[in-house]
Formats: C-alpha cells, structure tokens, sequence
C-alpha cells in the first residue's frame, strides 16, 4: 500500500481518494459522493465524505468506521517510521507550576507535532488540563518557557497574544457555555465575535456544526436544559465551528455513552482527515484513543513519563505505561 | 483595582463598540430598578417632609419646608440613596453573574476566543452605570419632592405656592450640577467595585457569595466616603 502523502499538504479531497486507495469504494462511487458533497444543494448538514458515502448506500458505518480506523492506522503506521520535519507548534520547556503548595506541573518538557492528533494520557489530576491551560496562556508557569510557532508566549503582548489565540480553539473539560446565551448562539458566538463572516453564512455553519454532534434542532436550548453529555458537544460544537488552526480538547468523549463516544471519535478523525487541523485531546478513552491518534504524551507525577508515536507507546515496556494502558490495580501507581 | 479600572476606561475608548450589551445593562440596570427608586424616593421625600415640619415650625419658619426638601433630595439624599439601591439591587447580581462566570471558567473561555473579556463584559456595566444612574436620580429627586409635596400641602396644610414656589426660588444649577455629578461618580464606583469583585471572583459558590456581599460593603461605603470629598469639594 503507498504510503499516505506528506502530513504537511492537505487536500480536501484527499480522505475520498484514499478510501479508493484502500479498496473501500470504486471510483464511480466516489465521483458520485464527491459530485454530492459540491452540489450546491448539500450546503447543509452531513457534508462530510464518509456520511455521504454512507447516505448514498456504499458504505455502511460500521465499513466507514472500518475505512477510517484502517486509513489511520496506516497513517500512525507512517508516522511512527517518519518523524515529522517540521519545527512542533507548540513546545514546553521545563515548565513547573506549584498550586495550592503542591507541585502540579514538574518540569514539564513536551512538543506538540504539527498536523496530527496528539492525545494527553495520565492519571485523574495528574496535571492534564493545567498543562492545556498553559499551553493557550490561561495559566502562567512559575518556571520554564512555552513557545507558540517559535515565538515566547510570555513575551507576546497582550494584542499578539490575542491573535495566536483566534488560531486556537479550547475545549473546557466542563464546557464553559455561556448560560445567558442559547445553544445556536453559543455556537455562533465565536463567529460573530472574533470573524468578520456575516450572519447569513454563519447559520449555515452553526446548523451544521450542530448536526456534526448530533445535536440538530436543539439550538433553542438553554445551558441549563441540556444533559452534561449534551453541553459537552454543544462545546465541542463551538470549538469546532471556527475552523482554527489548532484545536485543543480536554475530555471531548468524558461523560458519554459508548456510541456517542464513537461518533465523536469518528467526527475528530473525518475532521482531521479533511482539513490537517492539529489537534490536542486529553482523553481517558484508553485504549480506544490509541486508534485515534497519531502521537501520545504520557504525564505521570508532574512530568512527561513517555511522549512518542500511539505505536510506539502502545509497545512500551515502561510498568506504569502498561498498568495505566490496562488498568490494572496492581502495578507502580498506587490507586489505595 | 486601580488597574481594573484603568483597563475598564481604556477599554471603553476602543472599539469595537457592543450597543447592544450596553443596551441590555442600561435596561438591567435602569429600567429594572425604576420601580425601587419610585418607591424609595417617594418615602423619602415624605420622611423628609415630615422631619423638616417638625423641626422647622420650632423657629416659625414652615415656609423653608420646600427649599429644605429639595435641596437635600437634590444635594445629598437623591444621590447617595439611589447610589446605595443600585448597589444592593444591581450591583449585587453584576458582582454575582460575573462570578458565576469566572468559576465556570467562561471568563477563561472569552479569553481563549481571543475576545477580551473586560472589553466584553466590564465596559457595558460601566458605560451603563455612568449613563444610568445620573438619570435615575434626577427622577429619584422628582419622586422625591412630590413625596414631600404629598406630606406638606395635603397632610400638613402647608399652601402648594409656598412649597413649589420656595423651591423655584431656593435651588439653583449649581445644585443641581452638583447632584448629578455626584450621581455620576457613585456609578462609576458601583459597576468598577462590583465588577471588580466578580471578576476576580474564587473557589465555587462561597467565592460567589463572598464575592457578592464584599462588593455591595464595598461599594456602599465608597459611596458614603466619597460623598463627604465630593461635597466637600464642590460646596
Ligand atoms: N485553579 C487551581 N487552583 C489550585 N489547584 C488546582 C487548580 N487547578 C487544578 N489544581 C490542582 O492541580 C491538579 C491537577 O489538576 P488537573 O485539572 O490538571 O487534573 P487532570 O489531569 O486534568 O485530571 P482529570 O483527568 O480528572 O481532569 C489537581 O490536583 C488539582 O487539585
Ligand atoms: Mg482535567
């Protein structure tokens, strides 16, 4: 099978050519869902070429799914043996971050790869989302640098630091809705604020981000009426929507049934597929999340306990990595 | 906190300008709290009247009743009464919303976005406090002294001419320059302290509270202080 084409050259049309490459679908059946997806007529929710696929009857979803985790796969594969040329885009220099009297952050050193997935593993308050924090500037370190593309995050001023932002978006790991806003406007909220898109292109795009997380026809909802799995996506919904460069999200699957957790796993892969947008998870999802990235970083004690390629970590010998990858009680993390 | 405000006032002369969250905050602010002043007002102008009665016919001088009414409804009580009734009523909820917002981490998810928080939400308040409150004292002393015009002329028997017309006679601009000027600096005090406080708001729902019952302390004794330098410089 040839390997996939460089990471660094997305192409939106890439993900169909390469479900063809793997045998998943004949090519009329992909100038059919192609053909689809550029009507003008499919503007609307379900634009994406594996739901298309789906809609037209080629593919069932457990064979898009199948498509997609193999296609993945072979990108991790590809990963793994080729280490990224291009400089991280976001980097941690011995970071520390003392909280409350206690060490959080403990000389913290990790690089974020550009144009893949990057999932954040390791124990319940181990220091996953201060660390997420840090990255974006939320929080400052007490030592130790962070750099966004090269440049110093301490030494932005405030007016740059605000543009590096609008090329990220965060998702909080309890959602941070805004409750005195609706969920339509919720989504639309960074749209409206931060770009200067008009109102009618926005609907379409907010209508559609909602659909993405299977959320259609809840936009009138308050934050206060929705379950916390729903609020959940209607975050991840608003930090998808921008379109940015970077995306970053803590916890995008906590708190959600297996199904929806599947479809959002399966909405963060076809999202990358498409647009190479580099992401961040911080995840509890083990094992399944090692299919759905391309890099792992393992935080263990305040510090980086293994950071490499899904393969590479799912192999590792390292005792904690192994208790933490199973679960397991017995093993170098004390639970009790 | 001085640098809060000064980032506030910085804040308000940048655009991009949001008239419509200064338009909810005047309405929030203003039209919500009408019915409080009219009812606080009118008492106090009764109270007043009653009062200044009492001790003014001591010297057989009834006939100051107006002027006496007017001018400390339009000099002190206008002011600082509707000061204090926007603290308690508006000051306290802004103090306790923003709060709720910065433990739900949506003040950090406004940064994130890249929108500034304090332009978004701390300049509306404030801009809407300036606007505000200057506006709902002058109706506070209207009110006011037609309370007092209730007690005197158709409890007490006092003739309408003697009250309206010694009003006429007895205040000036200067007062009433004075009145909104003071009004205008206590909404600037109420929407910075309240703000303020729920801005930097802490650990959960007591933070909240605590948050909440710092700011109207805080804001109401800085009304009362300033009041004293504010009338001691412009008397
Ligand atoms: N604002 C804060 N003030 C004080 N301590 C904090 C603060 N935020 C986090 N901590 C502490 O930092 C530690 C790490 O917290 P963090 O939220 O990063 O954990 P986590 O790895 O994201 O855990 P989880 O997987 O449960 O979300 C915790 O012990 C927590 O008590
Ligand atoms: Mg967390």
């Amino acid at each position: 099978m040839a390997p996939p084409p460089s990471p660094d050259h997305p192409s939106p049309q890439l993900l169909g050519q390469r479900f063809l490459k793997a045998g998943c679908i004949t090519q009329p059946q992909l100038d059919d869902a192609l053909a689809a997806q550029s009507s003008p007529l499919s503007t609307g929710p379900d634009n994406l070429i594996g739901r298309i696929l789906v809609r037209l009857g080629y593919l069932s979803p457990p064979q898009l799914r199948a498509c997609l985790v193999e296609l993945f796969t072979e990108e991790c594969r590809y990963y793994r043996d080729h280490p990224p040329s291009s400089p991280p885009i976001l980097a941690m220099r011995n970071v520390e971050k003392r909280l409350d009297g206690r060490m959080v952050l403990n000389g913290i050193d990790l690089e974020i790869p550009r144009h893949c997935i990057t999932a954040i593993i390791g124990v319940s308050g181990g220091g996953k989302s201060v660390t997420l924090k840090h990255l974006i500037g939320l929080m400052r370190p007490d030592r130790g640098q962070i750099s966004i593309d090269g440049e110093n995050l301490q030494s932005l001023s405030a007016k740059k630091l605000q543009a590096v932002r609008r090329r990220f978006s965060l998702l909080f790991q309890g959602g941070a809705l805004f409750d005195s806003l609706n969920v339509y406007d919720n989504v639309a909220f960074p749209l409206r604020e931060t770009t200067p898109i008009p109102e009618h292109e926005i609907r379409p795009r907010v209508l559609q981000a909602l659909s993405e997380v299977n959320l259609a026809g809840m936009d009138a909802k308050f934050p206060d009426e929705l379950s916390g799995g729903m609020s959940k996506r209607v975050a991840l919904a608003r930090a998808l929507v921008t379109q940015p460069e970077v995306i970053l999200l803590d916890e995008p699957t906590a708190g959600l049934d297996p199904i929806i957790e599947n479809s959002i796993h399966h909405l963060i892969c076809d999202t990358f597929m498409r647009t190479k947008t580099t992401m961040v998870i911080i995840s509890h999802a083990v094992p399944a999340i090692f299919h759905w990235c391309h890099h792992v970083i393992v935080l263990h004690q305040g510090k980086v306990r293994a950071s490499g390629p899904a393969l590479a970590v799912w192999e590792s010998s390292d005792p904690v990595i192994r208790q933490f990858i199973h679960g397991e009680l017995d093993g170098p993390i004390r639970v009790l | 906190m001085f640098i809060f405000l000064l980032q506030t006032l910085l804040a308000s002369l940048t655009p991009p300008w949001r008239w419509r969250n200064l338009i909810k905050q005047i309405h929030f602010i203003g039209m919500r709290s009408l019915f409080v002043i009219a009812l606080t007002s009118i008492f106090a102008g009764m109270v007043l009247a009653l009062q200044g009665f009492y001790t003014l016919s001591r010297f057989g001088s009834e006939a100051l009743l107006g002027p006496a009414v007017a001018l400390s409804m339009i000099r002190e009580l206008g002011p600082v009464l509707s000061g204090l009734m926007i603290t308690g009523r508006a000051g306290s909820a802004m103090a306790a919303e923003l709060g709720i917002m910065r433990i739900r981490e949506q003040i950090d998810a406004l940064e994130v976005m890249g929108v500034p928080p304090i332009h978004f939400l701390a300049v509306p308040r404030f801009l809407a406090g300036i606007i505000v409150l200057p506006l709902l004292t002058s109706i506070f002393d209207v009110i006011g002294i037609l309370g007092g015009y209730l007690v005197a002329v158709q409890l007490l028997g006092l003739s309408s001419g003697t009250y309206f017309g010694g009003i006429e006679a007895a205040v000036a601009m200067h007062d009433i320059h004075t009145g909104l000027i003071k009004a205008l600096c206590f909404g600037i005090v109420i929407t910075w302290v309240c703000s303020f406080k729920g801005y930097f708001a802490r650990r959960g729902a007591e933070g909240v509270s605590h948050a909440t019952t710092s700011a109207v302390v805080l804001s109401s004794v800085l009304i009362l202080v300033s009041d004293y330098f504010l009338t001691a410089i412009m008397l």
